[in-house]
């Protein structure tokens, strides 16, 4: 009976590397197709020669993007599969309930305050430690509170976070709307990031602070392994939990405010990639998880990004990913809903 | 030993536990009995840190538990809860191995491995280890979960309303393994019954509670009266003996006559 069972479990190992590597080739393969379509598929397209000059110039500016994006799709990832955990729901992640909103008010009311030339705002190291510390408080505050009260309570936590957005987007705006023509541009300019339009000078800022997170995370997966047995399980098993989800969300509002600043808000990425990763790995051990939909966020904002360079930008990657993510939504809430 | 003293808890002003003191006698089954909404999951839930509590202390072994690391508490009670929902799909090894992370930190040494294969040998998992826990009856379940608590190796075990779901032979074979908890493996045990026969057969001492007091505490036969019972439960109880053992009958004996 043992040898049977040790048979399944090295079995299951072995499937585990064999879809770690195919995912690793799919994302070698996205990478060079992304890079194809920045040099010879333009280069083509637009009827020039691609010089080994332009070809290097070009890539000096592509590494940074393909490091950006693979940065942030693994933080957005392990976030959001942390953030799964602590709410024991496979429904939210914290991108949908306004952790952008709180990055682009953040901004706002810097720039609004102390003006757009004030050093706050300007050196990135301090405007991102107070946008990473606003939005600290904030979601700890917010979610600290409600997660400690209504843990299971989803419909309660998505109103609460689109009633904050809300709000928080139209201060945002209204502030935008009543300063001076300079701060509004310096505000947008911060603010629309997206994965186009990526805050490349920001790169080797927040790519060794996403690298800390991700690896604190990682490594506390025995941690995550049994908070997702519940509440009362993980009390049982000494897990002091309370300081658990709070150390948690500390970690998700670093993560977030540091990719949102990076590449912008990427709503359904982190849902797509934690649900994919579940359904292929089908195990509920966090580690396998966590690189699991590493790898899945990096080949799928990879990919699309490299798609949507070769259609020439007609469809933009967020639009695409969302209405992926939606759809996969719709099936998800179908799934739960006929399960209970 | 584990021992309770004027605890008090509330919900609002609703007052849950209203100070309550009691010491639990080691290496012997004490039954907690006492109508819905007495306050019985809360008191367990207090004395294992799931539930925190306005008032009082509880001692393990001495040592109070709010100046106890989290972990440690978790080696010493370990409690099985009325309801056990789990967040994920695991299989029942799986979850027998969480057992042991108290103690581990979930990194399975030989101790704890050995740890494991005896909790499911010795509730007898061997044949269902690798099934998953949404797929199995509800006495499989139970036992898996009992399992872990096992494998988390505690002296102190809570069980809160084990016989849940169980169907008449299950529910023996579960207080037969209470038993031999006891007996076996020198655990004290305290379970939540709602059956006051099953209390009888299986339990060495029996707590009642009412109200978020403690009504009585002592041998099972000095309990299981028909003055007390009908005080707790607010009902006309019938007792009778049979083979020595005490039996009580929830209904009226007149009744289907009175129907007919
Ligand atoms: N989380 C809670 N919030 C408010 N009231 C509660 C909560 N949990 C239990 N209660 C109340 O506490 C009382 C005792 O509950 P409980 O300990 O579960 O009783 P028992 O297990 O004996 O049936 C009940 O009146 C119940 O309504
Ligand atoms: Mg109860």
């Amino acid at each position: 009976m043992v040898s049977n069972h040790n048979v399944r479990r090295s079995g299951s190992k072995k499937m585990c590397a064999l879809l770690f590597c195919a995912l690793l080739i799919a994302i070698a393969l996205s990478v060079l197709l992304y890079i194809y379509s920045r040099t010879y598929a333009k280069a083509n397209r637009i009827g020039l020669q691609l010089t080994k000059n332009a070809f290097n110039s070009i890539m000096y500016r592509t590494l940074p993007h393909l490091l950006g994006m693979s940065v942030s799709a693994i933080i957005i990832a392990v976030v959001s599969l942390s953030f799964q955990t602590i709410t024991g729901s496979r429904l939210l992640v914290p991108s949908m309930i306004g952790f952008d909103s709180v990055f682009v008010f953040a901004q706002t009311v810097i720039v609004f305050i102390l003006g757009a030339e004030s050093k706050l705002f300007v050196n990135p190291y301090v405007n991102y430690s107070i946008t990473a510390g606003a939005m600290i408080a904030i979601s700890m505050c917010m979610y600290g509170m409600v997660l400690r009260k209504r843990r299971n309570n989803i419909v309660f936590l998505l109103m609460l976070g689109i009633i904050l957005s809300g709000i928080l987007r139209s201060s945002a705006s209204y502030l935008q709307v009543i300063m001076d023509a300079n701060s509004y541009n310096q505000v947008r300019a911060a603010t629309a990031v997206t994965v186009n339009n990526m805050n490349v000078g920001s790169i080797y800022l927040v790519a060794p602070i996403m690298l800390v997170v991700v690896a604190i995370v990682i490594c506390r997966h025995r941690t995550y392994d049994v908070l997702s047995l519940g509440v009362a399980n993980a009390k049982n098993l000494g897990v002091a939990y309370e300081r658990e989800v709070n150390f948690n969300l500390f970690l998700i509002a670093i993560g977030m405010s540091v990719s949102t600043a990076l590449i912008g808000s990427l709503t359904f990425l982190g849902l797509l990639a934690v649900n994919i990763a579940r359904e292929i790995f089908k195990t509920h051990k966090h580690l396998i998880i966590f690189i699991g939909s590493s790898l899945v966020a990096v080949f799928a904002l990879i990919f699309g990004q490299a798609v949507t360079e070769l259609l020439q930008g007609a469809v933009p990657l967020t639009v695409i990913i969302d209405f992926i993510g939606c759809a996969y939504m719709f099936y998800l809430i179908l799934k739960v809903n006929k399960k209970s | 030993m584990i021992e309770i003293k004027n605890i008090t808890q509330a919900y609002g002003r609703n007052k849950v536990l209203d100070d309550v003191s009691f010491a639990i006698h080691d290496s012997a089954v004490t039954a907690l009995i006492g109508a819905n909404g007495a306050g019985k999951s809360t008191l367990l839930g207090v004395i294992t840190r799931l539930i925190p509590y306005i008032s009082g202390e509880v001692y393990i072994d001495e040592h109070e538990i709010k100046s106890m690391k989290t972990k440690e508490v978790a080696k010493k009670v370990a409690i099985l809860k009325q309801t056990h929902h789990l967040g994920v799909r695991v299989a029942v090894q799986d979850l027998v191995e969480f057992g042991r992370f108290p103690h581990c930190g979930g990194r399975l040494m030989d101790i704890d491995r050995q740890k494991v294969e005896e909790s499911i040998s010795f509730m007898d998992l061997d044949n269902i280890r690798d099934r998953y826990i949404d797929e199995l009856s509800g006495g499989q379940r139970q036992r898996a979960f009992i399992a872990m608590i096992l494998a988390q190796d505690t002296p102190y075990i809570f069980l809160d309303e084990p016989l849940n779901n169980l169907d008449i032979r299950y529910s023996v074979e579960m207080m037969k393994i209470v038993r031999s908890l006891v007996q076996d493996l020198h655990k004290t045990v305290i379970v939540v019954l709602h059956d006051i026969n099953f209390a009888a057969a299986y339990a060495d001492y029996v707590v009642t509670m009412q109200d978020g007091k403690i009504v009585s505490h002592g041998k099972v036969d000095e309990i299981i009266t028909k003055n007390k019972l009908d005080g707790i439960f607010d009902y006309d109880f019938n007792i009778i003996e049979h083979q020595g053992r005490k039996v009580c009958l929830y209904f009226d004996s007149n009744e289907k006559d009175s129907l007919a």
